[in-house]
Order: structure tokens, then sequence, then C-alpha cells
């Protein structure tokens, strides 16, 4: 008797079953002009290290971070520029710069600090520099932060 | 401005609360599959009645304190309206179950009398929200279900005060404002802000909390205008749909699960934090105040509380915490009982806020009751201020110590 | 490197405790059933990102909560082939005896070496922030162990090395 049917997993035909996607807003911008703001600000980010703005680099590089599915290689773009900021702060700048970056910088920057850490080894990533990072921002920000980098489904 | 005043009710999480109309009698569940009714005896609740019917954990309790009538819903799809009618053996009062037709094949998970007290809207796994009335032909409760377009599960929803608009909050991280408008029960409300012309079933608005996070509570202010909700990423929103006004507040401590108006300008709201939290604002903005748990206070007056020791020592002794203990055993000894209890009145976190006095409008003091067994009722005024770095210090040396 | 170690651990307790916001929920899936959603896997809604801390590429903790549950992996240093043997004999004496530990689970999840299942039900009964220091205290104590372990291996091995080539010697 044939009982392959009892193999079948039901549950992948169900039509009504909620899609990780339909959690959040996408990104409207389509993913080439994603790419493109993001080489552009990296560019910007150089000039502003350079000059030793950390503080004007930082904020570039996490406003309108790039999210969702289809823009991987924007976002591991722009978690390099991320890391060379990071990498270049004197450990005493840490908090102060960190004060004063708006809330939803906050949020993105807790969202980088845990897509560095999951990926140790990756470029210039150092684990014990993130989690300095890490540790400041965990004083400003509090629990609420990292409550929001898990809640948050706009993935970086 | 009075000190909060602590019940201690038991040792387990007391899933719900809901006093009765002059506050003489409260309605617990206390993790359990029965309702047990506490009288008040000056300073002290003692059990009086248990309701028993649910055959699994009970999720959530509504006393109407115009009809007298208390309304139960339980993860065994059902949900029961319980009235006091006289015992014909003994003459006694006693509390009789009405079936209640809820037609959903998933738990119910809230449930809340509407301000006229002839409907009430179960929240359900199935996402479906179930509006029901009474049928007088079959002495039963029926039931119409709002389902589109919920796609999760409903965690709370909410009445507005003219008995026809619904608020509900779920799983799917939107706060919805649905239309519960029932033919031969109500009559066609007046124009609101939400709209006008509303059947069965009709969305009014879609919210949601822009880092996503499920929404945990819904409430609509004293008038009905204004719609609050409180989601897991750590925030309350306060939406104005007459100006279109949206207000995040993002706080930097663990999410909050449940609020309530004080009012019109005034909300309280308490989660995982164990403590209240207290925001005003109006149409111009909205942002934290303060805490009406004040560390100093609780810290100086000792911890003994009012209805009875809490001794925390007595807590430690369970099996479960002693075979922790014996697992921990590598560690240092870590047993002081001063630094295992947390400098806030409840021990774990809070699940319920409803209005104690007051008129709605003007909510002078509140009840809540959470994870660790204490029902608490506290003065609104007492506020006690915070500043946001405070509060993340607070919490960051009660964890990093 | 033990300077890192204290952030390190600052990071995980404070991520730990903002993942223990813990809730009852009930299956949407089977009616009647209240299972840990993280282990289910089944209701994308109701999980949360899962969130890695790494110290470097060999030690890392794995956190993935959802509304009701929460699974904490770590992956414990081992950097040679006799750390590797004791730290697998270590987790699997303690998973084989996994019940009365309450919050560890049978098996560990694919990478890592030892995993912890918490759940609404563990935080109702006991309380969060002491449920925190148990697991920092854990990953505190667990590398003290296996190097202690490996001090006393590698002293009782020359022991007897000792005793029995003696033998030739003489």
């Amino acid at each position: 008797m044939d009982v392959s049917f009892r193999k079948i997993d039901i549950d992948q035909y169900e039509e009504d079953v909620l899609l990780d996607n339909e959690l959040y807003e996408a990104d409207p911008r389509d993913p080439t002009q994603v790419l493109n703001d993001t080489k552009q600000k990296g560019a910007a980010v150089h000039s502003s290290l350079s000059k030793g703005d950390i503080q004007g680099a930082l904020e570039l590089v996490l406003s309108d971070a790039p999210y969702g599915p289809n823009v991987e290689e924007a976002k591991n773009l722009n978690l390099q520029t991320l890391v060379t900021i990071l990498n270049s702060t004197k450990a005493t700048e840490i908090p102060g710069v960190v004060k004063s970056l708006s809330q939803d910088s906050q949020d993105t920057l807790m969202k980088y600090l845990y897509k560095g850490m999951g990926l140790p080894g990756w470029g210039d990533v150092s684990g014990s520099v993130l989690l300095g990072w890490h540790e400041k921002l965990t004083e400003v920000a509090g629990t609420g932060c990292i409550v929001r980098a898990m809640t948050d489904r706009r993935v970086v | 401005m009075s000190a909060p005043e602590v019940f201690n009710l038991g040792q387990t999480p007391i899933t719900s609360h809901a006093f009765n109309a002059d506050r003489s009698r409260v309605a617990v569940s206390l993790n359990s599959n029965d309702v047990t009714i506490f009288d008040r005896q000056r300073n002290d609740w003692t059990p009086t009645e248990t309701l028993s019917e649910h055959d699994k954990l009970i999720t959530s309790i509504d006393w109407a304190p115009n009809s007298n009538r208390i309304v139960t819903s339980a993860q065994d799809r059902n949900a029961y309206v319980w009235q006091q009618t006289p015992d014909p053996q003994t003459g006694h009062m006693i509390w009789k179950p009405t079936l209640v037709l809820l037609r959903i094949n998933r738990a119910a998970t809230f449930v809340k009398w509407s301000p006229n007290e002839d409907k009430f809207a179960v929240a359900s796994g199935a996402r479906a929200i179930a509006i029901c009335s009474f049928d007088p032909e079959g002495d039963w409760w029926v039931s119409r279900l709002l389902k589109k377009p919920i796609r999760s599960t409903i965690l709370s929803v909410d009445w507005h005060p003219n008995n026809v608009l619904l608020a509900a909050g779920g799983a799917d991280m939107k706060a919805r404002v649905f239309s519960a408008y029932i033919k031969d029960v109500d009559k066609r409300p007046v124009p609101t802000v939400w709209g006008e012309k509303l059947p069965f079933n009709t969305l009014c608005g879609d919210y949601t909390s822009p880092s996503g996070g499920w929404v945990h509570s819904v409430g609509f202010s004293p008038s009905g205008d204004v719609l609050a909700f409180a989601a897991h990423d750590s925030s309350i929103t306060v939406v104005y749909p007459g100006s279109q006004a949206i207000y995040h507040i993002r706080m930097t401590t663990l999410p909050l699960v449940t609020l309530t108006w004080t009012s019109e300008e005034a909300i309280v709201a308490a989660g995982h934090d164990c403590q209240p939290f207290v925001f005003s604002g109006n149409e111009g903005g909205w942002q934290l105040i303060g805490t009406l748990d004040d560390a100093n206070a609780n810290k100086a007056s000792g911890r003994s509380g009012f209805g009875g020791p809490a001794s925390p020592v007595g807590r430690l002794q369970s099996s479960a915490f002693n075979t922790f203990r014996n697992a921990d055993s590598r560690g240092s000894s870590n047993s002081n009982a001063t630094e295992s209890e947390l400098f806030t009145v409840h021990q774990n976190t809070i699940t319920n806020i409803r209005p104690y006095d007051g008129v709605p409008g003007a909510v002078s003091r509140i009840s809540s009751s959470g994870v660790d067994g204490k029902l608490v009722v506290w003065d609104v005024s007492a506020v006690s201020p915070i500043s946001v770095g405070g509060l993340a210090g607070k919490v960051g040396g009660m964890s990093l110590r | 490197m033990s300077n890192v170690l204290r952030p390190y651990l600052a990071a995980v307790r404070s991520t730990l405790t903002a993942a223990l916001t813990l809730q009852d929920f009930s299956s949407q899936i089977v009616e009647r059933h209240n299972k840990p959603e993280v282990e289910v896997g089944a209701s994308k809604e109701v999980l949360l990102n899962p969130l890695i801390i790494s110290r470097n590429e060999n030690e890392r903790v794995l956190i993935e909560a959802s509304v009701n549950s929460i699974r904490l992996s770590i992956k414990i240093k081992q950097a040679d082939e006799i750390e590797r043997i004791l730290c697998h004999k270590f987790t699997r004496f303690m998973m084989q005896r996994a019940e009365s530990f309450i919050v560890l689970r049978r098996k560990p999840v694919k990478g890592y070496d030892i995993s912890f299942l918490i759940t609404n039900n563990h935080t109702d009964t006991m309380l969060k922030h002491k449920i925190v220091d148990f697991i920092i205290q854990f990953m505190e104590e667990v590398d003290k162990e296996i190097s202690e372990m490996k001090l006393s291996l590698n002293a009782r091995a020359r022991v007897v090395a000792e005793s029995y080539l003696l033998a030739f010697a003489a």
C-alpha cells in the first residue's frame, strides 16, 4: 500500500500563513539605488574620518541603513564602513559619541553591533572593539535598545 | 500622596484580576483553571468562593460594575458569564455560569465588557475576536466573529466609550480599531473621529510601531478620541486620528505589557520592569514623566510592605530553586537575601493594571497584579521623576551589580 | 584577553535580560496546546531575531527568543584536542542530567556545545535576574573547570608515566 502521502508536509500548502516580509515596511528604494547610496556614503564617511569627525561619520553611515532581502552587497558594504569607524575611535571617546547619537541611530548601531558579532573574523571585525561599544551603548540606551534590535524585522 | 498598599495573594502568578463596583471583592485567577473571589477584611483579602468550570488555564477576567456579572475566558476555547443567583437549597447567593457560544477553535486570550455591559469582546488565538451579546430565547450568549484582516493571535482589546468601536492589538504587530456594531443591541452611533456609518467588521484604523513588536495592550482615552498602545519594542504609541498625529515614546527599559488611561492627558503603563511608569502629554506631544514606584522609599521603609510580610527567603526555599542552587554549587555563594530582591514593590513582571478609584477621566488610584502573586494599589499622583540616564543606570546597576 | 571577558559577560547579561521578557502564549496551530514557540518555529511572527554575542571566533553565545521561550546556546573555547574531548565529556555529563538542571536542553543546537531552554513557566516560578546570574556564572565557571581538568589530567598522566618508567630505570 502506498503510504508516501504521510510524508507530505501539508503546512507548506497553507495559503493564509504570515510570511516574514509582511511583518515590516519594505525599503521603498530599489536595490541598485540602495547600492549606489551606500557607496556614496562610504566615500563621504572616509572623508569625514580623515578629518577626524567620528560623530558625523557615524551619523551618516547609520542613517537610511539598507535592510531587507535583496540588498546583500549594500548591507555588507555598509557594515564594512561602520566597522572601520568603530575600529578607529579611541576608547575614551566612545561614551561621548554614543550619547550624542539620535535614538534611531542608537537602535541601528545596536543592530550592526550584533550583526558584526555574528561574523567574527569577517573583514576587520574585532570582537573586543564591538564588545566595548556594546557596553557603552547599553549604558546610554538601556536594554530597550537591545529589545528593539530583537523585535525589529528590518534586519541590517 | 499615599504609599502603595501591597497585598500578597499567594506564591503563584496572578494571571488576571478584576474588582467589583465598590472594591470590596476581587476576582483573581492564580495561574489555574479556577477563579477565586477574595473578600476584603479590613487590610487583608481572604478567599471566599471558587468558580470552577474551565478545563484549562484562565487567561482573563472582567467584572461588570453595574450589572455585577463576571466574564472569564480560558485556553480551553470557552468563556463563561457568571451571575449571582440565590441557591435554591441554601438561599445563599452563589455564582452560576451561563454558556457562551464562542465558536473559536483556539484559546481565548483576553475578555472585556463593553461600557454598557450588554456585550463583551473575547480576543483569541484563532485570529478572530468574538463579540458576544445575550440571546434571551436560548438563555445563552451568542457571538459574531471579527476576522479580516487579523493575521495572528490577538493579545488585548479595549472598548470605545460609545459601545461600538473596539481597539485590538495582536501578535501580527498591529493595533487596529474595528467597529463591533451589533444590529439588535446597539443604536446607531454618533459619528466620531474614527468614522461614521460603521457596519460590523469595518476597519477604522491600523497602526504599528516603527520597530515592530507584538502589541501587548491597547487603550482608548476617556473621551475615545485617542488611542494608545504598548508594543514589545519597549515603546508606547499614542495616536490622534483627528489630527493624524502619532507619537512614539521609546523607552530605555524592558517592554510594557499593560496600560490604562488615568485622564485625558496621562497614561500609566507597566511591564517587565516591575514598576508602573507614568506618561503625560496632549495633542502636541507625549513623554515619560516618572514612575509610581519610589525606589528610595522602598529601601528605607523596609521590605515588609502592608499586607503581610513578603518573605523573600521563603520564596528561595522552593524545591526548584534549591535544585538550581545545587547545580550552581560550583560558583561563589550568593545567598544574601537582600541581593536577590529587586528594589521595586513587585518582584516580577506586572501583568495587569486597572483603574481602582475615581471616575473614568480622573482616576486617582490604580491596582496592579503581577507574576509574583502581589496585588498593589497605587496612588496615581505619587510620581517620582526619573531621568532617562538614571533609569538605564538603575536597571543596568541591578544587572551589572 | 581577560579584559575582554568582562564586557563579553556584560553583553550576554544585558542581552539575556532583554530576551527574558516572556509571557504565556498558547499555540496558534494546535488547539488546547501550549508549546515553547522557539522550539516549534512554525509561526514566524512570534519569533524574534536571533542575536549572536561573540568574543572571538571560538567563543560565541547565540540567543534565540520568542514570545514564550528563549534558547541560549554556548560555544565553549576549545584550543586543542584534549580540551575538545574534556568539553565534550563535561557537557555530555550535564546534558544527560538535564532534568535536574531544569533549564538545560538535552541536545545542543547545531554548531554549539551546550544549550539552555528557558520558558515562561521558569520565569514565573523563578526570579529572572537569578536565572541570568546563573547563566553568567555557568559561563565563567565552565572555562575554569575545563582548564582545571586539563591541568589535573596532565599532572596525573605525568605521575603515572613517571612511576611506570621508574620501573625500567631501576
